[in-house]
């Protein structure tokens, strides 16, 4: 199954509004409102984009230690992804 | 569900020379906690009060009726975070390349839709095609 599928399957659970999640229509409204209103701001569209000069960075990984960008870069092209969290 | 299916393409991506990284606003103890659950060999890194997610242009502060709903569901951005601000960056895949050039962006409102990690793969080998070619 690729990443798009198990998504859409997690999706369609949630919004089932049964077992595992049990999800009221109450909260899949609100989801489906505050995703409406994120893509209506048009951030996204305002986010960096292709051609763009990345900014440089250097954040501390999980042990504590830090992690430059430009040490990264130096080996390699760099893949970054964003994620909101580990819950 | 995004992570894992990175780190089943992570040997792709270092077999043409890259690296990965993940970002989140979280404190480095949540990204010790997900780094050791899903048994990553990438690192996840803590973007304090969102720093850099800031400077890509990804964060927005959570409605307060949101709020309500994710304390419903243990979702502590307060604590996660270290700040009172609830704001998350929305969820983000970039590939740079060694000049320090974006080359592929893929920016979502909405988290449930999510590209491909074969998509970032062909980027890479892109990438790698003009190398050999210079």
């Amino acid at each position: 199954m690729t990443l798009q599928q198990k998504l859409d399957d997690f999706k369609a659970k949630f919004e089932s509004g049964g077992p595992p999640y049990n999800a009221p229509k109450t909260v899949i409204e609100i989801f489906h409102r505050a995703t409406e209103e994120l893509r209506q701001s048009g951030l996204a569209e305002r986010a960096l984009r292709s051609d763009d000069r990345s900014p440089a960075f250097t954040l501390n990984n999980q042990d504590g230690n830090p992690v430059s960008s430009v040490d990264l870069l130096a080996k390699g092209p760099l893949v970054i992804t964003f994620f909101r969290g580990h819950w | 569900m995004e992570l894992e299916a990175l780190q089943a393409a992570l040997p792709d991506i270092h077999r043409l020379g890259a690296n990965l990284v993940a970002i989140s606003p979280e404190l480095e103890r949540y990204g010790r906690s997900v780094h050791r659950r899903l048994n990553l060999g990438f690192d996840v890194l803590s973007d304090h009060e969102l720093q850099v997610g800031t400077q890509f242009g990804l964060v927005f502060v959570l409605p307060d009726y949101l709020k309500t709903v994710y304390a419903q569901f243990g979702s502590k951005l307060d604590e996660f975070n270290g700040e009172n601000a609830f704001r998350l960056p929305m969820p983000a895949r970039y590939v740079v390349d060694q000049q320090g050039l974006i080359r592929s962006a893929n920016v979502s409102p909405d988290y449930t839709i999510r590209p491909d990690p074969s998509e970032t793969i062909r980027v890479l080998e892109e990438l790698g095609r003009e190398k050999d070619n210079r």
